[in-house]
């Protein structure tokens, strides 16, 4: 009795792993598709490469050293202002308020590109261009795509630049991956008549939405607005708050709701039609125009980069939240969550570990295009002069400027160019994806 | 069909009601005050005379904007908010009084210290100038100036603690000694008697349709029964836009003259991309493999990354004017008085370069869409029957197979138009082309609400006739597709 127990446990860990391997084989077979694509893989190269610019542009573009001795203590400039800016340390007194570039050091190792994007070089200002004469102290202090009307340095701009450029694309598709998957999921999982729950829990739920609403956002606007001018940590705290209030007063009434479901009345099971109401919304967003209305937004509230990507991310997430919904609608009948179910697992569950992640492939797909799309959207937003504050440098900011000096060549040329470069690789990696995942070609 | 038809119309109510709300919603968080924008050449001599004579024309101006009425059909916020807030004037003061009433709570008292500042500002400006009493009068005016616009509890009291300085520094100031007692007394009544637990209480108001928002889309003009005249708008669903704010046109006049160029531009356009588009992919498709499909596939792959906005600002740098080419004009102003044919000559002219960066990006899609067509039909059995037979191969591609891939390219072109009319904006901003997206731009930038509303209304309308006009000619084109069943 216990060898054939023994041979079934066996049995099942077989199968088990057996489906381990699959769903391993499956991503597995995806990347060697994708390999297999070498503009693809090249585009994923280039935005790596990239993103490498983004993450250390601190290092390569800065008019701090990257070490330093001066007077006789050895410093980590560029290190040590992450410090600073959190807090942490401070500059002794000899280093506050300095120009770093002309600090009398003992030795110095600078980063590549010896400027920050706001650092004003007056003796090559009014629009020095990369073959122009520049009035620098060596050839290392030169200006490789020239500089503006106030001096400062095109490329430590467009290294910097790059970082915005990421920063953007990746959260506004990020905040729309995460609402397009929410809603998508409820809608093509439950459908219209998936989701019954009481009567109490209905009107609840919807009575106290608005009461957490005003508990979270409304009596506390002005302390969320404050915090927002403050700084960014202090901002995110206090939306955090917000957000633990919110979700605080909705669970807790839903409690309160499995309690009084006892009571037959209150108890009886209305249907909520999940799928009509997300449809209904996305048709609604769908037919806003979006470019409007993100430059509407943009245009009349404060200059800040949060809110460029809050907003393309707000006004981005149906195309993802559809192909959940079809994706879910074709998934839910098949024989494997049917299995989920008949083994007892909650909706829940199913979802996330079932059914999502087969329904994942062609989100990725459209995230890819996605930030193609937000970079593109910020580019002109910036390229307007909207959106982001004036002190940032962004390559739609650049790229505005040469509209009020056409002779500066540079100032059109390169901008464009990065936008151009980013955007298109950005696209081939969703094409590559596309191949890579369309299962029609797979053998 | 006829019944779906209804059904969609029906569906659009709901979605520009959404719309309408959304773009209200933004013109009422917004900052800025547009009564003081249209008002801002006025600025009188600082007497008292004049202090009241400008508020006057403010109340007369804002009353006549509609906006001296609650915004919406009902509130819900804290308690401690009044319902009479929105009667106060001024934009700032409204804000800082609402900024005090999150601090304190206490409307009564709070209300009673601002309209203690207003009488202490009419005294101080009733003062006559005098050759001692200018400097402690300016910073007099100065002070109150601050106190309308704090709501920090230190900075008020730094205010209040330097104006006895001032009213010490001429012997005229003296009088003002009795109306600042009163204030000081008001101010402390303020920070004494709090209610700040009011803020934390939810409260719903109702205002009714006496509301800015209703005046705005429906109209305050009735219904039904004798027209007294007593009215300000007809709304929004009337055919009533408002007036514009910058140059008081009527907003659809300014509309009007702004969609004209809007849509035949969009028409040109898409008519240019169909005619490039199509025998390109037609030419790819038979092509299959081939170099020159290659080719063209990558370069129209290119061109659809090119972002529209980089490649108008380097064809306005080096083709028009300025230190390169002089080819094109760099400013958009076609002479259209002398008869059609010069007309054509004029606006070629002129749109010329838009066209070109108006269009090649839409090519790709297009071409892309018209090659897989082309493909799927070229395998299906009656195109080898067709070969089978003999017939030409350019017979082929161009009797039986093209009529089939045609027709789902055409459909397309409701697809295609909404989002036209989205993306001209980059068009028209650069190029400088006064259709709707560059007076819609124009209008968000400079606060011209009423423009806003209308091209956001617009641009809506057209984005769901378009998706609509799309989806009836896919079940004109395609019988199988059917509107009456549910799925």
């Amino acid at each position: 009795m216990s060898g054939t127990k023994h041979n079934a446990g066996d049995h099942i860990d077989a199968s088990r792993e057996e489906v381990n391997e699959m769903n391993q084989s499956y991503w597995a077979y995806v990347k060697r598709q994708f390999r297999k694509n070498k503009r693809a893989l090249f585009s994923l190269y280039f935005v790596m490469f990239l993103a490498f610019i983004a993450v250390f542009a601190d290092f390569i573009a800065n008019e701090k050293p990257i070490v330093a001795k001066y007077k006789g203590t050895t410093y980590f400039p560029v290190i040590k202002q992450y410090g600073v800016s959190l807090g942490l340390t401070k500059w002794p007194k000899e280093l506050q308020n300095v120009k770093w570039q002309n600090l009398e050091y003992d030795y110095a190792i600078f980063p590549p590109i010896p400027y920050l994007p706001k650092n004003t070089d007056m003796a090559n200002a009014q629009f020095t261009g990369p073959f122009d004469e520049q009035r620098v102290k060596s050839k290392r202090w030169w200006h490789w795509l020239g500089t503006d009307d106030l001096g400062r340095d095109v490329l430590a701009g467009m290294i910097h630049a790059t970082r915005i450029a990421f920063a953007v694309g990746l959260i506004s598709m990020g905040i729309a991956t995460l609402i397009g998957i929410f809603l998508g999921t409820l809608a093509g999982y439950l459908g219209d008549t998936g989701l019954r729950i009481s009567r109490v829990r209905f009107w609840l739920n919807i009575f106290f939405f608005f009461i957490a609403l005003f508990y979270a956002f409304g009596a506390r606007s002005y302390i969320l607005s404050d915090a927002i001018s403050n700084s960014i940590i202090s901002f995110v705290g206090q939306l955090l708050i917000s957000f633990l209030i919110f979700f605080g007063i909705l669970g807790a009434v839903n409690l309160l709701a499995s309690v009084l479901k006892r009571i037959p009345f209150l108890g009886q099971k209305v249907n909520v039609p999940v799928d009509l109401a997300v449809s209904r919304l996305i048709e609604v967003i769908v037919s806003i125009p979006g470019l409007f209305l993100i430059i509407a937004i943009v245009a009349v509230a404060k200059p800040s980069l949060i809110l460029v990507m809050v907003v393309i991310g707000v006004t981005g997430w149906t195309g993802i939240a559809r192909l959940i919904r079809a994706e879910l609608l074709k998934v839910r009948n098949l024989e494997y969550v049917e299995a989920a179910q008949a083994m007892g697992f909650s909706d829940i569950r199913i979802m996330l570990r079932h059914a999502i992640p087969n329904a994942l492939s062609p989100v990725l797909i459209a995230v890819a295009f996605g930030i193609a799309g937000a970079i593109l959207t910020e580019a002109f937003l910036s390229f307007l002069g909207l959106g982001v504050p004036a002190e940032v440098v962004t390559w739609g900011s650049l790229l505005n400027l040469s509209r009020s000096a056409p002779a500066a060549w540079w100032l059109a040329i390169f901008p464009g160019f990065a936008i151009f470069l980013t955007v298109t690789f950005f696209n081939l990696i969703g094409e590559g994806l596309t191949d890579a995942l369309d299962p029609r070609l797979r053998k | 069909m006829f019944k779906y038809v209804i059904k969609r119309i029906l569906i659009f109510i709901p979605t520009l009601l959404v719309v309408s709300l959304l773009t209200f919603a933004l013109s009422s968080i917004a900052p800025g005050d547009p009564v003081e924008q249209m008002l801002s050449s006025q600025t009188g001599e600082g007497t008292s005379a004049n202090l009241q004579a400008n508020e006057q024309a403010y109340i007369e101006k804002r009353r006549e904007l509609g906006l001296d009425l609650p915004i919406f059909y009902f509130s819900f916020g804290q308690m401690a908010i009044p319902d009479t807030l929105h009667r106060i004037p001024k934009r700032a003061h409204r804000d800082n009084l609402s900024r005090l009433i999150n601090q304190h709570g206490n409307w009564d008292e709070i209300s009673d210290y601002y309209y203690e500042i207003k009488d202490f500002e009419k005294d101080v400006y009733n003062i006559p100038k005098d050759s001692l009493n200018a400097t402690p009068l300016i910073n007099m005016k100065d002070a109150i100036k601050s106190l309308y616009a704090n709501y920090d509890k230190e900075d008020i009291e730094k205010q209040l603690s330097d104006i006895p300085k001032f009213i010490g520094g001429a012997p005229s100031m003296g009088k003002l000694q009795s109306s600042f007692d009163q204030l000081k007394s008001k101010h402390t009544a303020m920070v004494t008697n709090t209610s700040s637990w009011k803020n934390w209480v939810p409260s719903f108001k109702f205002y009714g349709t006496e509301n800015r928002y209703h005046n705005w889309f429906f109209g305050d003009k009735p219904w039904f029964g004798k027209d007294d005249g007593n009215w300000r708008s007809a709304g929004f669903v009337r055919g009533d836009f408002g007036i514009s704010y910058k140059d008081q046109r009527p907003v659809s006049t300014v509309l009007w003259e702004a969609i004209r160029w809007t849509f035949g531009i969009n028409i040109i356009a898409i008519i240019i991309t169909y005619l490039v588009a199509i025998p390109l992919g037609i030419f790819s498709a038979r092509n299959k493999g081939s170099i020159s499909d290659q080719i063209i596939t990558t370069i129209l792959f290119l061109l659809y990354a090119l972002p529209s906005f980089w490649i108008g600002t380097l064809m306005i740098i080096y083709l028009c004017g300025g230190d390169y080419l002089d080819w094109f004009p760099p400013f958009f102003r076609p002479d259209l008085s002398g008869g059609l044919l010069n007309d054509i000559k004029e606006l070629s002219y002129y749109l010329f370069l838009p066209m070109i960066c108006w269009v090649y990006g839409s090519f790709a899609f297009l071409s892309r869409q018209m090659r897989g067509g082309m493909l799927t039909v070229l395998g299906q059995d009656y195109i080898r029957t067709a070969r089978a037979k003999g017939l030409a191969e350019g017979k082929i591609t161009w009797k039986h197979a093209l009529r089939n891939s045609l027709l789902p390219i055409i459909t397309l072109f409701a697809n295609v138009f909404p989002r036209a009319i989205g993306g001209s904006i980059i068009i028209e901003i650069l190029f400088s082309i006064p259709g709707m997206g560059k007076v819609g731009y124009e209008a968000v930038v400079a606060r011209n609400y009423p423009i806003v509303f209308a091209v956001m209304m617009f641009a809506s309308i057209l984005t769901l006739v378009g998706y609509l006009v799309a989806d009836i000619l896919y079940g004109v084109v395609d019988p199988r597709i059917s509107f009456s069943s549910k799925k």
